[in-house]
């Protein structure tokens, strides 16, 4: 996304002698459309951690309501097919979907960074043979024939869809960090390691890897968006979230509605999907503009 | 001569990906898949029924055996009959295949198509009101889940509530006139879906491509500003972007849109593919995959070919 450059820039004089990561941290701070990404991601991390702590959306099973209610003091976006609240089934999904998002995110990225890393360090080696080889592999199955596969050979375990998008979607980030190691690895911090005799796991983990983490952090809120979009259409293919509910499993149920002319539950999963994607888009694009020097709005 | 050298090369180095592709999805897909014996039997079978029924369709085999025979049709290109319904799993994709084609390739084409205009727009108005407002407009496309989009397109097109102009889902094809009627709802939604990605990678490979000194020098001897877009921008970022239009080909191709067919009700290949999984029906599945993979390992020597056309520098080697 555009960055406001033109405040941006005379602060950025002042500070050339500031680390990367101050300056980005204080690129960022000055990125307005990704910092209201940031706040509205928090205030859907609030209403996730409220769910987990039990203080708000703990009814969103219970049948409370007549079939279809209109969004009232009581019910406040209305009620679905058999009577449950629609605000409660929102607001509960909003915890499944940091779970999906994090948990896929964070184990993706992990695993990107280390396959990565080997692949780069060992580059031209059987090792890099052999990540390149599952890259391509996993880019070759159709995803989701490939989630689908995976949940039957499973057996219905509840987080095959989670095991499945952890499977596949390291692969862009596994690219892009054994790029960046490749061009590390010939750097003369690496080389004094080496000469000190560190060994060579732990010129990977302690001394190569930190150094790709601004592709990491980056990489981490694609994914995320990703994951939470993916659970969406999983969910409707009757792949995805098996118990609880989630916003992808309130537009399936929604699908038969709209058709009866009820919107509520359709409206409502969508735009606090959309609400906690667009933030996160926003946000993932002003920490790309701020960790990335080369970048060209 | 040189080029075919080149092509069989390119197409031996890609055995590895394909055997890789094919074990993955031969262990997941057919030995971890569903068990078809009872579904096939009768009520109370003997012992022997049972084994006769697990011989005919393969299981009693060992495991190597049957990942060989499966290379074995997958080189032939004879992949026998369907465990569901006994058709020839090549006369169900020759009839699934053309259907999906015939589903995703306006939106596949439109989508890329106005991708790359939006982006030379946008690139061409760099920093100014219109850059920022189709910028805009695509964070906010990439942000729209697809299934919400097919569902708000139907309600738009299809239903009393909107402008019931379309079927609402089906696919019953005679004519030209069918086609469009049935078509236009889901490119619709695949555009409006893809529009976003595509315009802003390729409004990314455009403005690094304007900033290049050649662009500079071209503006300073006075090109026309769309010859400079065609001739001096646009040509030289083509590599990046056949390389983007290239690789989403095969998934396209053989997995079609899982979820416009099984949204819409249309019985293309996805639909059929993702039926042969619930139901484990493994001729299918191993035709479907395995051809995927062939497909991607063409589609990778005609990506190095398509750069040699497009870039005489581009050696082949």
């Amino acid at each position: 996304m555009s960055a406001p450059s033109a405040t941006a820039v005379p602060g950025d004089t002042g500070r050339s002698r500031g680390s990367l990561w101050s300056k980005a941290v204080y690129k960022l701070s000055r990125d307005r459309f990704g910092m209201t990404g940031l706040a509205i991601v928090l205030v859907y991390l609030v209403a996730a951690l409220g769910v987990w702590f039990g203080l708000w959306g703990q009814g969103w099973s219970d049948v409370t309501g007549p079939m279809w209610a209109a969004p009232s003091g009581e019910y406040w976006f209305g009620t679905n097919v058999i009577g449950q609240d629609i605000f409660e089934r929102a607001v509960y999904s909003t915890k499944v979907a940091f779970e999906v998002g994090l948990v896929v995110a964070v184990l993706s990225t992990l695993l990107g960074a280390v396959l990565g890393a080997l692949a780069g360090y060992f580059n031209g080696t059987w090792i890099d043979e052999l990540v390149l080889w599952l890259k391509g592999v996993l880019d070759s199955i159709p995803f989701y024939l490939f989630v689908a596969a995976l949940a039957f050979a499973l057996k219905g375990y509840a987080y095959s869809m989670h095991v499945a998008m952890i499977a596949t979607f390291w692969t862009t980030t596994g690219r892009l960090v054994r790029g960046e190691v490749i061009k590390l690895r010939g750097f003369e911090f690496v080389e004094a390691a080496r000469a000190l005799g560190v060994p060579e796991f732990k010129i990977i983990f302690r001394h190569i890897i930190p150094n790709t983490f601004h592709i990491l952090l980056v990489q981490a809120t694609i994914v995320f968006v990703a994951a939470i979009k993916s659970e969406v259409i999983l969910s409707f293919l009757g792949l995805g979230v098996k118990d609880g509910v989630s916003w992808g499993l309130m537009i399936a149920e929604s699908t038969q509605e709209v058709l009866a002319g009820q919107f509520n539950n359709f409206i409502w999963a969508s735009v606090f999907l959309f609400g906690l994607v667009m933030a996160f888009n926003l946000f993932s694009d002003a920490l790309q503009d701020a960790l990335d020097p080369r970048s060209v709005a | 001569m040189e080029l075919l050298q080149y092509a069989i090369r390119k197409l031996v180095s890609g055995i590895p990906l394909i055997l890789g592709v094919t074990f993955i999805s031969f262990v997941l897909m057919v030995y971890f898949g569903p068990d078809k014996t009872y579904e096939l039997l009768g009520k109370n079978p003997t012992q022997e029924q049972i084994e006769q029924v697990r011989h005919q369709l393969g299981y009693d085999r060992p495991f190597l055996v049957r990942y060989g025979d499966y290379l074995r049709e997958l080189t032939t290109l004879d992949f026998g009959h369907s465990d569901s319904t006994g058709e020839r799993v090549n006369g169900l994709l020759g009839r699934t295949i053309p259907i999906s084609l015939a589903l995703t390739a306006p939106g596949f084409v439109l989508g890329n198509l106005l991708g790359v205009l939006l982006a030379l727009v946008a690139a061409y108005h760099r920093g100014g009101w219109i850059d920022k407002l189709i910028m805009g407009g695509a964070v906010v496309g990439m942000s729209i889940s697809f299934l919400i989009a097919i569902i708000a397109f139907q309600l738009l097109f299809s239903s009393s509530y909107g402008l019931n102009m379309f079927p609402v889902r089906g696919w019953d094809v005679y004519s030209l006139s069918d086609y469009v009627r049935y078509v236009t709802v889901p490119t619709l939604a695949t555009v409006f879906v893809a529009l976003g990605y595509n315009t802003r990678f390729y409004r990314a490979v455009i403005v690094e491509e304007m900033t290049r000194d050649h662009v500079r020098t071209a503006r300073a001897f006075g090109t026309p500003p769309w010859k400079l877009l065609y001739k001096n921008i646009l040509k030289n970022s083509l590599i990046p972007i056949i390389t983007r239009i290239m690789f989403s080909i095969p998934l396209v191709v053989i997995s079609g849109s899982l979820l416009i067919e099984s949204y819409f009700g249309i019985p293309g290949v996805g639909k059929v593919t993702y039926d042969a999984i619930t139901t484990g029906d493994q001729p299918v599945l191993k035709a479907v995959v395995g051809l995927t993979a062939v497909l991607f390992v063409l589609t990778l020597l005609l990506t190095d070919i398509l750069y040699k056309v497009v870039d005489p520098r581009v050696s082949l080697k």
